[in-house]
């Protein structure tokens, strides 16, 4: 064979307990491999190969030996998904900005990508340099959800990481946490080093300077860093307010298998370990420099994060519970972020971001002045946020001054009244046909309306109820036009810490399959309305790691070593491979899951505070059960759920005063024939 | 309406950027740019780029066209060099030409394509010989037919009606070596022969696959090579190693 290529093999990875040299701060640091030149021949042999190659506008790639700590930022979900999160480009952009660090990105790759790195000894890279994942100082990994957990073992061990904290050494790095699924790390908590809770602006820059510090004190060209001198960073960081460390506490078991509690087992940690909260979003005025992919993403538009928190109080949510309170960004902010973003990025779209964007006290202004900012061009603008009411359409119509009027998506979430007043999502029946009357008259053509099944309570009336309700829609949808649609779309409910739900039982597969069923049925005369549902069994996964303790772990690793990666990705149905590892692991998926929790049962994140007082959380779901609502306190008197006392501040909104109106929370994005898939629904999470 | 033709290159880490991708990639240059593009009518407005034909993903190119239409005068040389400065690295735009009105269609320009096929720098002379060799052999044919192998299934292709001119030399690489390089000019109108046909049809299983494939230029075939569309350089066929060392 004439004018073949010299087999070019990837760098060796030095071994375990070899690497400090790659870790020391500034110059004296070895710099590590870039391994482009054996990626870049896979590529043509993968999918989607344009997400491996960074190079993307706005792309920082800082120098190896210019910087005192270097990060690896993670979102552990392909490219396409992960690149859009706010989160992580806020935490790049303001990493990046200080002289001393360096951060770099990196996702995880298809499986095609990654049995190659596999043959070739590639490990985990960063897009900037394709640098490996083992030289840099941490590996901070954003968890907006659970199903990304086995995917974050299987970067660490491709990126020839061991998994165990237990296992680490020195010249290994730090893994990091943080996300809503960093609020119950204990599925994980062997896995990783530290979580952290709450706002990550602040606390990321401590931890920053508390390695940078640890680091002068230990890592030394000439000498080997001391024995303890790892354990004594994870103390460090144990002292940072929101940093938690699993390796400094341990559950106590009753000997029913119930939890007793977690406690510190480490002189000096903190027996709670409080969120971080950030007071000013105003001083956070991040990601302004956000980066353009050069191939397709779930998201591409420019955000902006609007405000932060939630005071709906719908019981189920858990972003609404554990981002409070509510910190608006001023209306001018918004609009000179906005503006000099779509300049600097080109992008053709603007995303109003937060969890209830239609809530902002001066939304009315802000999409006015937007709306007349981008009259006449090709910029368009986009409102995640599905408030039940008229005021929804009107700032529709405003957003869509550039387009047509097609779809609005609308989120009840229950179909009956009760049901409805058992998860506190205030919005009667008569408001929602109404806001479907005022949409359909003023020339909008197809309503999404998303609903969940499996909430606590339910009876087979309350499911009925969502398939009546989709069907009154549909009637004022055909009177306003025999072509208008309407889409219910039902996905099953899933219970998350830190909320007045935390105590339910999940329902089963079969029991949500049956629900879907009677509202498919019950529709079934109607044949213009379409109905979406995901696959029932999808909540499985997400449900076991989202109320499991420590004793999760081994199924976590065990799935993980089975072959489970994408956990959230129709493509990859992983479910089989977890109840293989349940089996294995011996652990009883109906007792963390379908079981219904007394008041008295410690929950494995009892010790991480999320300033929701647990008492007003059990009050709340007592409430619950007797059907009683509870105000939006962003209006209404406060009830003390616990959280702005704890932090001696109070909601920061109304700074142009007076806009004030009863609003409802948003439902889901996606625009696909299927509900969302878990990775897309979070992605824009911040 | 002006409107502009291009040459643009895309190398380096945009080789991997889709076709599909490629429109939102070059809008949104365009609007970082702040050119004043137009676009078309309708709900879903698009900016007027026209690109005449895609070029497969993972290929090299500095010869990439485009026709760009404005909605106001601009002032090529910066405008079009601001645009160039703000799209990816790799992405240059390397010659522009004004269209007059009554131009001919751009693809009418672009009779013929010169690609270049390059290997790593090993076994030099005994392949370029051998390139030679079998591309001589290529012309003298009437037909010369090779499977191309899809998931959706395989098909046959008859690579001679589109070979216009063939021939492998030598160049120097940036480490010092000197390596292959089969340069090739194609017919772009007939049915598609893509330069991974042209490697199918001369390798015979005993000649590595290349490392890369480049799309040189695109234009007229002239004796010797290929008269390049929106300029007056003729892109010679056979590279002359001391020139090109110089």
């Amino acid at each position: 064979m004439l004018g073949a290529a010299t087999a070019r093999r990837a760098p060796a990875t030095p071994a375990h307990g070899q690497r400090g040299a790659f870790h020391l701060p500034g110059a004296a640091a070895q710099v590590p491999p870039s391994y482009w030149d054996v990626i870049e021949p896979l590529l043509s042999r993968v999918r989607k190969p344009a997400q491996y190659v960074g190079g993307e506008h706005n792309q920082v790639a800082g120098q190896w030996g210019a910087a005192e700590t270097r990060w690896l930022l993670c979102y552990p979900d392909t490219y396409e998904v992960g690149q859009p999160n706010q989160g992580l480009q806020i935490l790049y952009e303001i990493l990046n900005e200080r002289a001393h660090a360096l951060a770099e990105r990196a996702y995880a790759p298809w499986t095609d990508l990654e049995e190659l790195q596999r043959e070739d000894g590639i490990p985990t890279f960063s897009l900037e340099h394709h640098r490996p994942l083992w030289a840099f100082d941490v590996f901070a990994v954003t968890l907006p959800h659970e199903l990304g957990h086995t995917n974050l073992l299987n970067l660490l061990d491709l990126g020839a990481v061991p998994i165990r904290s237990i296992d680490r050494k020195v010249d290994d790095p730090i893994v990091l946490v943080g996300g809503h699924a960093a609020y119950n790390p204990e599925p994980l908590a062997p896995f990783i080093d530290a979580a952290v809770m709450g706002d990550g602006e602040e606390v990321t820059l401590e931890v920053d300077d508390v390695l940078r510090a640890w680091k002068h004190d230990h890592l030394d060209v000439d000498a080997a860093p001391s024995a303890d001198a790892r354990q004594d960073l994870l103390r460090r960081l144990a002292q940072v307010e929101g940093v938690y460390v699993p390796a400094f506490y341990e559950p106590r078991y009753h000997e029913d298998g119930r939890l007793r509690q977690t406690v510190a087992v480490e002189p000096g940690v903190p027996a709670l370990v409080p969120k971080r909260t950030v007071q000013d979003l105003e001083e956070w005025a991040y990601p302004r420099k956000q980066i353009v992919p050069m191939t397709e993403t779930v998201h591409e538009r420019f955000s902006v994060e609007i405000f932060r928190g939630c005071t709906r109080g719908c019981r189920f949510c858990q972003a609404g519970m554990i981002t409070r309170p509510v910190r608006e960004r001023r209306p001018e902010t918004i609009q000179k972020l906005v503006e000099e973003g779509v300049k600097d990025t080109g992008f053709n779209e603007v995303g109003l971001l937060s969890l209830s964007s239609a809530d902002h006290s001066a939304i009315g202004p802000v999409a006015r002045d937007l709306a007349d900012t981008y009259e006449g061009t090709t910029t368009s603008l986009s409102l995640p946020s599905t408030r039940v009411d008229a005021f929804n359409v009107t700032l529709s119509n405003e957003l869509s001054r550039n387009g047509r009027r097609t779809g609005l998506t609308f989120a009840p979430e229950a179909g009956s009244e009760r049901m409805r007043m058992v998860i506190n999502k205030m919005v009667s029946e008569d408001d929602l046909l109404r806001t479907a009357e005022t949409a359909f008259s003023e020339g909008w053509r197809h309503i999404k309306l998303y609903f969940m099944v499996g909430l606590p309570t339910e009876t087979d009336e309350d499911v009925l109820a969502i398939a009546d309700l989709g069907i009154k829609t549909y009637e004022i949808a055909r009177k306003h036009g025999k072509a208008n649609k309407v889409t219910i779309s039902v996905g099953g409910f899933v219970p998350k810490p830190h909320t007045p739900f935390q105590w339910c039982a999940q329902d089963s597969p079969d029991e949500i399959r049956r629900k879907l069923s009677l509202i498919r049925h019950a529709i079934k005369q109607h044949s213009g309305i379409k109905l979406r549902t995901n696959d029932p069994e999808e909540g499985v996964i997400e449900g076991l790691l989202s109320r499991g303790d420590r004793r999760i772990a081994p199924v976590v690793e065990r799935a993980w070593k089975l072959g489970a990666r994408f956990d959230g990705w129709h493509e990859m149905p992983t479910l089989e491979t977890w109840r293989q590892a349940l089996e294995d692991t011996d652990v009883d998926l109906a007792w963390f899951s379908y079981r219904e929790r007394d008041q008295k049962e410690a929950l494995p994140w009892d010790h991480l505070d999320s300033g929701l007082d647990k008492d007003w959380l059990w009050e709340d779901w007592e409430d619950a059960r007797s059907d009683k609502e509870l105000d939006d306190c962003r209006w209404s008197a406060c009830y003390d759920c616990g959280v702005c006392p704890g932090l001696s501040i109070e909601h920061d909104t109304g700074y142009t005063g007076g806009f004030q109106l009863p609003v409802l929370p948003q439902g889901l994005g996606g625009g696909s024939e299927d509900l969302p898939t878990a990775p897309e629904r979070y992605a824009s999470g911040g | 309406m002006q409107r502009y033709r291009i040459r643009w290159t895309k190398q380096e880490r945009t080789r991997y950027i889709s076709a599909r991708d490629l429109t939102s990639v070059w809008e949104r240059g365009l609007r970082r740019a702040d050119l004043p593009i137009a676009y078309s009518e309708g709900f879903t407005p698009h900016p007027k780029v026209s690109f005449p034909d895609a070029l497969p993903v993972g290929f090299d190119s500095t010869g990439e066209y485009a026709e760009l239409t404005f909605a106001a005068p601009i002032v090529p040389d910066r405008d079009l060099a601001r645009l160039s400065d703000t799209l990816p690295a790799g992405m240059d735009i390397t010659t522009y030409l004004e269209v007059p009105d009554g131009a001919p269609k751009l693809a009418r320009m672009l009779r013929a394509t010169l690609w270049e096929l390059v290997w790593p720098p090993v076994d030099v002379t005994e392949l370029t010989e051998l390139l030679n060799r079998r591309s001589d052999e290529l012309l003298a044919s009437e037909r010369a037919e090779v499977i191309r192998r899809r998931p959706d299934g395989d098909r046959t292709i008859d690579v001679r009606p589109a070979m216009l001119a063939i021939a492998a030399s030598t160049r120097p690489t940036a480490g010092g070596d000197v390596c292959t390089v089969l340069r090739a000019v194609l017919r772009n109108d007939g049915p598609t022969v893509r330069p991974t046909d042209l490697y199918a049809a001369l390798s015979h299983d005993d000649i590595a696959e290349p490392t890369l494939y480049r799309r040189v230029a695109q234009g007229e075939h002239v004796d010797g090579g290929l008269h390049e569309a929106l300029s007056t350089e003729v892109v010679p066929l056979v590279l002359d190693v001391d020139a090109e060392a110089a």
